[in-house]
């Protein structure tokens, strides 16, 4: 029992940690995909959700934030996410609904970003902005790093003449 | 290399996401969130029930919108001089059809579907998820049976214990859409409850499918044991809510 309840608590704090140290980088990644800020907040929230009814089948000593991304990929593809979403009630206004400074500004980063497919901004994102290879980058999207380095292309000609 | 403006527009992302605010705590059993206002949501529902229509408009030629006449019937063979007109439309059943659209006539009738026998619907539970005070189910639904029927798209649903006790008991559809279903078809819904101020029930629950004619179906548990009701916001006794999304594939 004594070693359960350790076990447990050590799983909590690493699931802890992977909050604290990955939300931004979660939420990154959804709004690159989605280009829809309160989307990105809910779908941030639900991989948290996934990992955390998860932790007891993780190897919490593997980096935590690819499977973090790919359930995020896989979430704002499932195809049942947008009714569950109307289904549901508001439950607080978000910061970018309720700042109109910073709306604003995302408003003319999410006018930019809207001419780029899910792809292109994620692949844009993932390479430009968070670090990642080629091949980590398709990894976590699904494709080929061909397919990415072509993607990460556009994005840019796109981004020029938006 | 990015350029000034690619430059821009990321580093305008990244200083917006490193100023998102983050949630106070982690997500653990957390409600699924929306912001979506009433208005974009019953939006939603009018184009998933506009596209039901459209659906059965598109494939069943000539057989939905004949109102008081057999297919038989005079009134039908006077508007389907063009065999295969598609929209046939009525004012009432004793008016004579007017016919809007005729595409390519052909010979061959078309096979009326008939509305689904309860037999052969298998639905159930696959899963539950909570929101805002609400209990959200997935259910799955199968048509298995040898043939293709139809379903109204929204049915009256109710929160039903292995006792038979109705725990929240839904609202019949204003809605008349149908969906069909081919045989072999599977389709699925959410259903969205709120508000269990009832008896506590005797697991497992189960979600029950009131047609408008009276007629029923189940969707099985979620598991043998479940017990998932909405929890109470108000006071004891107090009725619940229950909705359901149309039937989509």
């Amino acid at each position: 029992m004594t070693t359960r309840v350790a076990i447990n608590e050590s799983v909590e704090i690493a699931y802890e940690r992977a909050f604290e140290e990955h939300w931004t980088d979660v939420f990154r990644f959804a709004l690159a995909w989605t280009n829809e800020w309160t989307a990105a907040e809910d779908l941030a929230q639900e991989s948290f959700l996934r990992l955390w009814n998860q932790r007891g089948r993780l190897d919490w000593t593997r980096p935590v934030l690819p499977w973090l991304l790919v359930a995020t990929r896989r979430l704002a593809t499932d195809r049942f996410r947008a009714l569950k979403r109307r289904l549901s009630a508001p439950t607080h206004a978000a910061a970018i609904d309720t700042d109109p400074a910073l709306r604003a500004r995302w408003l003319d980063v999410c006018a930019a970003m809207d001419e780029l497919s899910s792809l292109e901004r994620t692949a844009l994102v993932m390479t430009a902005l968070q670090g990642a290879t080629y091949d980590e980058a398709a990894d976590l999207l699904g494709t080929t790093a061909g397919a990415l380095r072509a993607a990460v292309s556009r994005a840019r000609a796109k981004l020029e003449t938006a | 290399m990015p350029t000034d403006r690619t430059n821009q527009v990321l580093d305008e992302f990244s200083a917006l996401t490193n100023a998102a605010r983050r949630p106070d705590s982690p997500a653990q059993r957390v409600a699924i969130r929306s912001r979506f206002p009433v208005a974009t949501l019953s939006g939603a529902g009018l184009v998933v029930a506009a596209l039901a229509v459209a659906g059965i408009l598109l494939g069943r030629p000539g057989a939905t919108t004949t109102v008081g006449a057999s297919p038989s019937s005079p009134a039908t063979a006077a508007a389907t001089a063009s065999p295969s007109a598609a929209a046939v439309a009525t004012v009432g059943p004793s008016q004579v059809p007017v016919v809007i659209a005729t595409p390519v006539p052909t010979r061959t009738p078309t096979p009326t579907v008939g509305p689904c026998d309860v037999a052969v619907l298998s639905a159930r539970i696959t899963a539950w998820e909570g929101a805002a005070g609400n209990r959200i189910a997935t259910v799955t639904l199968k048509n298995t049976g040898s043939t293709t029927c139809s379903l109204q798209s929204t049915d009256r649903p109710q929160l039903v214990d292995r006792a038979g006790t109705v725990l929240i008991d839904g609202a019949a559809p204003t809605s008349r859409a149908v969906i069909q279903l081919a045989a072999g078809a599977v389709v699925s819904t959410l259903v969205d409850a709120s508000n269990g101020c009832g008896p506590n029930p005797v697991p497992p629950v189960h979600l029950t499918f009131v047609l408008a004619d009276g007629r029923s179906f189940d969707a099985a548990p979620l598991s043998p044991t479940d017990a998932t009701v909405p929890p109470c916001n108000s006071s004891p006794g107090t009725p619940g809510s229950i909705a359901m999304h149309p039937w989509s594939h």
